[in-house]
Order: C-alpha cells, then sequence, then structure tokens
C-alpha cells in the first residue's frame, strides 16, 4: 500500500503552456496525484477527528463535564439562548453541508461521494482558520429540504458553510438561509471565489492605473462565482451599462431568446441581464470583449475558450482572469503575448492563483470571533479589500496580485478585518477593536499549527507511510 | 365611445403611460408582434408540456395578426417605448370579443394574449395595459373580462388575482 503511488514531485513543474499541446504529462501527474490520495486516504481513514478540550483527571470530572453538573449550564442557555455561544463550543463550530450535487468538476456525484471533499474542507477550516468544521453531506431530493435541513440544524452550530451545490438552486438555498437563519450563511462557490476574484481584480485595476467606475468589464461564465463577482462589481461601483456577462448562448442581454425562460429559472441570471442589459451590447463573446479592460472568465476549462484575437481586440494593457479549473480559457503565455499587462488563473503553478482558500479561512475565523449574526455583501467586501491590501505586503506587481497561501499572516488580517466590519455593521454580537481581533485570530490560527505539530510529534498523527523520511516543516 | 363594425380600432385613441405609449396595431406591426408573440409562447412552454411551441409558430402568429386586424371582434394593442426607446416595440396585447351562447353577461372579452419585454415590467405598466384593455373591451359591449393564460403560470395567476379576476372554467387536458 505504502509505495502504490511512489513519491510524487514536492513541486509541479510549470505545464507547457501552449494551447495544442494540451498536457499529457499534466494528465499523468493529476492521475498519480489521485491514486496517492486514494492510498493515503485509505491509510488515516478520515482526516478529522474529535478530541476533548477540557482536563479529565478521573472519572469523577464527568460529572462537571456530564451529568449531573451539565444540567445548570443546560438551565443557563434554555433561559438564555445567547449563552450557547459562552457556555458551549458554538462558537466556534460550523456545519459543512453539501448535497454532493456538484462537487469540484465531478458533477452530481452525491452525498457519500462528496464526504473526501468535505472532510478535507474541514481540514483546512481548521489548519488555516483555527474553525472546528463538521462535515455533514445531506441526502436530499429538493432545495426546499436543503434549508429545511440546516434550518433543523442550525442549534448547534456558530455558522454554515454550504459547499458544492449546484447553480442555479445554490442562491436560493443561501439566500433562503440568509434571510431565515441568526447565524452566518456562507457559499464558498459564489461568494469565496467572488472575493478572491474581486480582490485580485481591485489590485489588477491598481497595477494599470484604472478605476473602477469607469472599466469596461466583461464575465465570461454566469455561474455560482461570476454572478455574484458582478453583484459585488456594481457594489463597488461599477456601472452596470459597461458590464458585459456572456455565456455559452453569448451575451446575455434584456431581450435575449431565452430571457423569459430565465426569469422562471433563474432569477439571479435574469436580474444581471435587466441590470446590464450586455453592457449595451449584443452577440458573442468577440463582441463582448472589443475594448474591454477587464475579462473575468469562470467558465469551460478549455485553453481555446478565449483568443489570443479577442485580447488583442481589448482596451491597452488589459486584465485577463482565466479562473476555470484545471485548465484556464487561455494559457498565460498566450494572453501576455496578445498584450495583457495582467493574467490571473485559478492554479498555483502560475503567478496570481484566484483562490476562494485565501478568503474563507480568515472570513469565518472573523465572523467567528465577532459572534456575527449574518455575512452581508458589506463584510465579503471587507475581507476582499483586505486581502488586496495584503499583496502590498511583498510588494504589489503584475505577477503578484494576491498573498499566496504561504503568507499566513493575511489570514487573521481577513480575519480582523471580517470581524471589524461586522462590528461597525452592528452584526457582530462581541465587539473587540481591530487590533484585539487580530491578536485573537493569530492566536486561534498558531494555537491549530502547534497542535497538529505536537500530535505529530508524539505519534498520534502518524507520519506519511509514502514517505519514511518525513520531516515536519 | 363608438362601436365601429368596420375598422375596430377607430375607437383606441394613443394612451400614454410612464414610459410607454399605447396604440392600435396596424399592418406594419405585424412581424415585430409576432416575435413578441412566439416569445410569450415560449415563456408558456416552460409550464406544460402540451405547449410545446411549433416549428412554424413565427409564421403562424403572423397570420393569426393579420387576420385580428380585419376582425371586428379583435383587439390588437402595441405598446412602444418613449424616451431613448421611442416607437420601439416593447410589448402587445392581443383579445377578443366572445359571444356567452348559455351565460349573462354575454359578451366576453377574452385577453388572449398580453406580453411585455422584461426591461419594460414592473413599473405597472403591465397593470396599465390591462386596464386599458378591458375599457376598450367594456366599450365594446363586454360584460365580463376573462384572461387565458397556463395553470401553472402562477406568475399570471397572481397578477390578475390582484385585480380582482378568479377562475371560472377549467381547460384539462391530455395527451392522446
Amino acid at each position: 500500500m505504502a509505495d502504490a503511488a511512489g513519491p510524487v514531485p514536492p513541486k509541479r513543474e510549470t505545464p507547457r503552456e501552449h494551447p495544442h499541446s494540451a498536457t499529457e504529462g499534466e494528465e499523468g501527474q493529476t492521475r498519480a496525484l489521485g491514486e496517492r490520495a486514494v492510498a493515503l486516504a485509505g491509510f488515516y481513514q478520515g482526516k478529522i477527528e474529535t478530541i476533548p478540550k477540557v482536563p479529565v483527571r478521573s472519572l469523577a470530572d464527568f460529572s462537571l463535564w456530564y451529568t449531573p453538573g451539565i444540567a445548570a449550564v443546560c438551565r443557563r442557555i434554555e433561559k438564555d439562548p445567547a449563552v450557547a455561544f459562552d457556555l458551549t463550543g458554538r462558537w466556534n463550530t460550523i456545519a459543512i453541508v453539501t448535497d454532493g450535487s456538484r462537487v469540484l468538476g465531478l458533477g452530481n456525484i452525491g452525498p457519500q461521494a462528496a464526504m473526501p471533499v468535505m472532510e478535507g474542507k474541514a481540514l483546512l477550516f481548521k489548519f488555516l482558520g483555527g474553525v472546528d468544521a463538521v462535515p455533514i453531506p445531506i441526502q436530499v431530493s429538493s432545495p426546499e429540504e436543503i434549508v429545511e435541513t440546516v434550518m433543523r440544524l442550525a442549534p448547534a452550530f456558530g455558522g454554515i458553510n454550504l459547499e458544492d451545490i449546484a447553480s442555479p438552486k445554490c442562491f436560493y438555498v443561501l439566500e433562503e438561509l440568509q434571510k431565515r437563519l441568526p447565524i452566518p450563511v456562507w457559499h464558498d462557490d459564489q461568494l469565496g471565489t467572488a472575493a478572491a476574484t474581486v480582490a485580485a481584480l481591485l489590485n489588477s485595476m491598481e497595477v494599470t492605473g484604472r478605476s473602477i467606475h469607469e472599466v469596461r468589464t466583461v464575465l465570461l461564465g454566469a455561474g455560482a462565482a461570476n454572478l455574484v463577482t458582478a453583484r459585488l462589481l456594481l457594489k463597488l461601483g461599477q456601472d452596470p451599462h459597461k458590464l458585459t456577462a456572456v455565456d455559452h448562448h453569448g451575451i446575455l442581454h434584456a431581450e435575449r431568446e431565452d430571457v423569459d425562460e430565465l426569469s422562471l429559472r433563474n432569477r439571479w441570471k435574469f436580474r444581471l441581464a435587466l441590470d446590464t442589459d450586455g453592457g449595451g451590447r449584443k452577440g458573442d463573446l468577440k463582441d463582448a470583449l472589443l475594448g474591454a479592460d477587464v475579462l473575468l472568465a469562470a467558465s469551460t476549462p478549455d485553453p481555446n475558450t478565449v483568443s489570443p484575437e479577442m485580447v488583442r481586440s481589448m482596451a491597452p494593457k488589459p486584465i485577463v482572469f482565466a479562473l476555470a479549473n484545471p485548465v484556464p480559457e487561455i494559457w498565460p503565455s498566450v494572453a501576455h503575448e496578445a498584450g495583457a499587462a495582467v493574467v490571473a488563473t485559478g492554479r498555483s503553478d502560475f503567478p496570481n492563483q484566484v483562490n476562494n482558500s485565501l478568503v474563507f479561512p480568515g472570513v469565518f475565523r472573523g465572523i467567528l470571533d465577532a459572534r456575527a449574526t449574518s455575512v452581508p455583501d458589506e463584510v465579503v467586501l471587507a475581507a476582499a479589500r483586505e486581502l488586496a491590501a495584503r499583496a502590498h505586503d511583498r510588494g504589489l506587481t503584475a505577477s503578484h496580485l494576491l498573498p499566496t497561501m504561504d503568507e499566513m499572516d493575511a489570514f487573521p488580517h481577513v480575519a480582523a478585518a471580517v470581524a471589524t466590519e461586522a462590528a461597525r455593521l452592528g452584526i457582530a454580537r462581541r465587539r473587540r477593536t481591530r487590533d484585539e481581533y487580530y491578536e485573537e485570530a493569530k492566536q486561534m490560527m498558531s494555537r491549530t499549527h502547534a497542535l497538529v505539530r505536537e500530535l505529530g510529534r508524539a505519534g498520534f498523527v502518524a507520519p506519511m507511510p509514502d514517505e519514511p523520511r518525513s520531516e515536519t516543516k | 365611445m363608438t362601436h365601429p363594425k368596420e375598422s375596430p380600432h377607430e375607437d383606441t385613441h394613443p394612451i400614454n403611460a410612464p414610459g410607454i405609449h399605447l396604440r392600435p396595431a396596424q399592418a406594419g406591426d405585424v412581424p415585430v408582434l409576432a416575435t413578441l408573440l412566439v416569445r410569450l409562447k415560449r415563456l408558456n412552454e416552460e409550464f406544460d408540456p402540451l405547449l410545446k411551441v411549433r416549428a412554424d409558430a413565427e409564421e403562424r402568429a403572423r397570420e393569426v395578426l393579420k387576420s385580428d386586424l380585419s376582425n371586428p371582434d379583435a383587439l390588437v394593442l402595441v405598446a412602444e417605448g418613449t424616451g431613448a426607446d421611442r416607437d420601439k416595440v416593447v410589448g402587445v396585447v392581443r383579445a377578443h370579443l366572445r359571444e356567452r351562447v348559455f351565460y349573462a353577461p354575454e359578451k366576453e372579452g377574452v385577453i388572449l394574449d398580453i406580453y411585455l419585454l422584461p426591461l419594460h415590467r414592473r413599473r405597472g405598466v403591465g397593470e396599465f395595459m390591462l386596464k386599458e384593455t378591458w375599457e376598450l373591451l367594456k366599450a365594446r359591449g363586454a360584460g365580463v373580462i376573462t384572461a387565458e393564460f397556463p395553470t401553472q403560470n402562477e406568475i399570471a395567476a397572481r397578477f390578475y388575482a390582484k385585480r380582482g379576476f378568479r377562475p371560472i372554467t377549467a381547460l384539462h387536458a391530455r395527451q392522446v
């Protein structure tokens, strides 16, 4: 078992950036990675576990941690439900809920098969944000059932993270739960990705000397992430008449053939069609990009989706985000050759990775530390702005638009910005200064890192069986 | 108001509401009105598989509209935009006067089609179009106004219910 997959090179090689040499090597590498992941999943049998956080000196202590002593704690909460956040772990515990209807690029694989992703997400939540996250894939047959189920689970949690739910039902589910629950509800595929995109875009505009009020922006793809990105851009001052969304039917405008159908099936996309009316344009992607300053592509993993000619037709020094995974809509080198001043992708092996993992740990750390009752767009924007600001720490350039995942200090900074914004909006049950929020967040995060390190050192977490000379970093 | 037999639309003068301008249809309007009617039928298609739109629907729509224009018991109104959208056709209403053989009131004004481009909705324009239509039908002797739309179209059902309409007959279908 240990040598099933063999070691994988520690650093992925830069893939061949050519539209026609679409990456046999990449595929082989991905396959090897997958085989190794399966082997390790079988070895560890789960990625997180519950560990006590109170001393147990003898069994007698259970009269405090459990009955009879605990009854008094229950009564306190019964009298004043708000103290649940002080007397139990609710303040730092969230649910990761999925129906398994759109898992990674795998599509509708169902709740059981979605579990490995949810466990992985829980690990990221803990490691990067110090958040205790419980994976809860649920068997449901309608969006209403997701809403009902989460409503019933909510008393145990300080926040809800929806994960891998198909569009457009994810919009309904998020909107409904945000309306009905007194705790923050987040859908990473919408809010996390949009926040990271906006952060990178703010810095791209700074690098190329542009203002959000003036740019002509094209969104390619009108799914979970881009619909929210559009909403955030409009809130930041993007002119709706200079915003053009394009999907596989072409430019989304108010008189498109399918617009009535959208009014029934996807009212979020319908709303965008009316608000922007195609940015005054009709036609296809080519028509949309003519003279545009910004392309935000979150569509199909095919490097020929956006051609060099299209990039050349954009305004001088255009901004090109090709965020499809695992293959961007245009290879960065091709986009640069065609004149793009700034290029971002969803991948870690190119500069400027737009990655929702830069956002959600800090966001949850912040909203949990503030005991926020919701997570409105202002908070999402605060996270985006802070992330953009943190890129300046190592110097903002066209190839360093966002902090990378190893710039760990970005996380507590995002947390502090989020918590402070929640306090400013009056939705924080617990108000502290920004510095206090920052210190707390940093403390929570470094505690987890120390914990993981110590568990490994003491042998409670086994070293990877296929890496015998494992050294803790 | 007069009730001319020959030219059914002489009793309608251009009427203005915020954002639109309503007038009787003319022969030149037929092509664009046909596309709006097909849009409406495509919307209906969403509600039931038995409302599947035919391939030749637009051609048929043109024929139906042409025949309506010479039918004294038919009413076709065109909604045009104002301001920047001046002279742009943004909506259509199609209605027929029918005799009710067994019931009183004896004359029924049936609103067959009412469609407005999405950008022009939600500003009270639909309501304005409905009210104008029913006034015109009333002026031609209708004692009851009815509206036809797919049973599953809850938005339409709510729109009419809010304005005092209630379901009186039902059309049940099965494929054979």
